[in-house]
């Protein structure tokens, strides 16, 4: 299993939205139900968030049997930094991680403490290489996908540090691999997400690394699990998380951590893709460092929260701004001689060039597509099961519909 | 045959329409995006028909923006209908600008259009007169 966004096909009306919606277009109408083609799909969520009949389930089952079928193995959680965003103002947040124990792991390690490193790996960075501007962060894999996929000549510009979750994952491992006594095969982790593009990211990671995280589990199945061990009277181990870590679940926080003067913060697809129209023409290189996220507001708009993006963006700063900070990081001691052996580095995974470009073919090719999108009404209704009509012209050009697909033409035939 | 004009696309440009700039050289970007032009070569000729197009914008009564495909090489020209560059000498220096303080109010006009220009192309030429400015960026392939 390597793709997290499951349609029930009962539910969908074939209503269009949520292909009209898609950034990358890779949704089509196939007789009259959603079809998601994979290779394209970035994993954003916007689908699920847009569809008006619920049709689209975030997941498989597959977390839970991972989760239940091995019980022979030991089980690290990794919750996302939004998740101290969605209880009631006034929990007691320091319970949360021993809840994540109660409901079934036999280890935690906090994404923001991982994040307390990231945020000092990429100060040094930007302070050190100054060649590269803006810098573009890594953390939202549907934002770097959307980059890959749309903006191929922005790749150079990705900050390449290892994100938190993936950082949090390695540490985790080498500690209960010592105090445990255990071997990796006797290690699984896994992280409590809060969208579906994290999955992506640990199934087909961008770098050339083999993932620290087994298997993510949507935030909102676990949540209830949670939220009622958490408001338990008798749960009395307390942890805390970083208070500036979890702000990387709020859009421009991952800058604030990593005390940059110079930044910007972007989120949601559509914005994201003005700024990095914007990058792409040059503009910008006055700026350090941009933040993009895919989800309104950042991590908290993810589609797996429970809570508003805009109520956990404010339990949030609550946390941040109001609480004594009482976390205790368990590695931060230890960045110095991590960052000195490039522990935070790494490539990009290689991948394989295109062939030589026929220019003349490509132009002959889009020529032709002219002229059909030239025949099309140009109401980019969807009707024909494509999100534009310029969609519905390549797909007719590459045999993949029928240009009487479309109902405009069909009913003036 | 290498040298032949495989195809063009051409654009109006509007003198003082700051909505709209941008739209051409973004309309010249999606075409060579769906050519396949590879994304080194692409950066480059958005940068370069961006500041183009700007300079058309700012500078100029109005003009147009076209995008000739080579086999070997594409050509950024634009055209304007004048005033023309006083001093182009001067006008290549980075960080030398004649633009209005209202346009610098916009974020634009920062001197560095055509400096971009020269940098982001392997062969330029620019020709001026008071009825107008044509400039021809070449970029190989």
């Amino acid at each position: 299993m390597n793709f997290s966004i499951m349609l029930d096909e009962g539910k969908c009306r074939g209503c269009t939205n949520c292909m009209k919606r898609c950034p990358t277009q890779a949704i089509r109408l196939i007789n009259g139900k959603a079809f998601i083609n994979t290779a394209k799909c970035i994993h954003c969520g916007e689908c699920i968030r847009i569809c008006p009949y619920n049709a689209y389930t975030p997941e498989s089952i597959e977390w839970y049997n991972q989760m239940h079928d091995s019980p022979k193995k030991f089980k690290i959680a990794i919750p996302t930094t939004s998740l101290y965003g969605q209880f009631p103002r006034g929990t007691d947040i320091c319970k949360v991680q021993n809840a994540i124990l109660k409901v079934g792991f036999d280890y935690v390690y906090d994404a923001s403490w991982a994040a307390d490193l990231v945020a000092r790996a990429i100060k040094l960075k930007i302070e050190k290489e100054k060649t590269i501007r803006p810098y573009i962060s890594t953390y939202c894999p549907a934002a770097v996908r959307l980059i890959k996929y749309r903006y191929p000549s922005l790749m150079d510009n990705l900050i390449l540090i290892r994100e938190p979750m993936e950082i949090a994952g390695i540490l985790a491992r080498e500690r209960v691999r010592k105090n445990y006594n255990l071997k990796d095969d006797d290690i699984k982790v896994f992280y409590i997400s809060p969208c579906p593009a994290k999955l992506l990211a640990v199934t087909n990671p961008i770098g050339d690394y083999t993932p620290s995280v087994d298997w993510v589990i949507p935030l909102n199945k676990i949540y209830g699990n949670l939220y009622r061990e958490v408001i338990k009277e008798d749960n009395n181990i307390c942890s805390y998380p970083s208070l500036k870590g979890v702000r990387w679940s709020v859009a421009g926080g991952q800058s604030e951590h990593a005390e940059l003067k110079n930044y910007l913060a972007v989120h949601g697809m559509e914005n994201i893709i003005q700024i990095m129209e914007e990058i792409e023409n040059g503009k910008l290189s006055n700026i350090d460092f941009v933040e993009a996220s895919a989800c309104v507001n950042g991590c908290v708009g993810g589609t797996f929260n429970v809570v508003n993006p805009f109520i956990a963006t404010s339990n949030i700063y609550y946390i941040s701004n109001s609480l004594k900070d009482e976390c205790i990081n368990p590695d931060i001691d230890r960045f110095d001689e991590m960052h000195a052996t490039g522990f935070f580095n790494y490539k990009l995974k290689e991948e394989e060039r295109p062939g030589k470009l026929n220019l003349k073919e490509a132009v002959e090719r889009q020529e032709k597509i002219k002229e059909i999108l030239d025949m099309l009404p140009g109401l980019d209704c969807g009707s024909c099961g494509a999100p534009t009509c310029l969609a519905h012209a390549e797909d007719v050009y590459n045999k993949e519909s029928e240009f009487y697909d479309c109902v405009v033409l069909r009913a003036k035939k | 045959m290498a040298d032949s004009l495989l195809k063009r696309y051409t654009y109006d440009v509007m003198a003082n329409d700051f909505m709209a700039a941008g739209k051409s050289s973004s309309a010249i970007k999606s075409n060579l995006k769906s050519l396949g032009i590879d994304s080194d070569i692409l950066r480059r000729i958005a940068i370069i028909s961006y500041e183009a197009e700007l300079n058309i914008v700012i500078h100029s009564f109005g003009g147009k923006l076209h995008c000739d495909i080579y086999e070997n090489k594409i050509v950024i020209i634009s055209e304007d209908a004048g005033p023309g560059i006083e001093d182009v000498d001067l006008a290549m220096k980075e960080g030398y600008s004649t633009a209005s303080d209202s346009v610098r109010e916009l974020g634009f006009g920062a001197g560095m259009g055509l400096p971009n220009i020269k940098k982001y192309s392997d062969h330029l030429e620019i020709n001026s007169s008071s009825t107008g400015t044509k400039i021809v960026a070449t970029i190989n392939l």
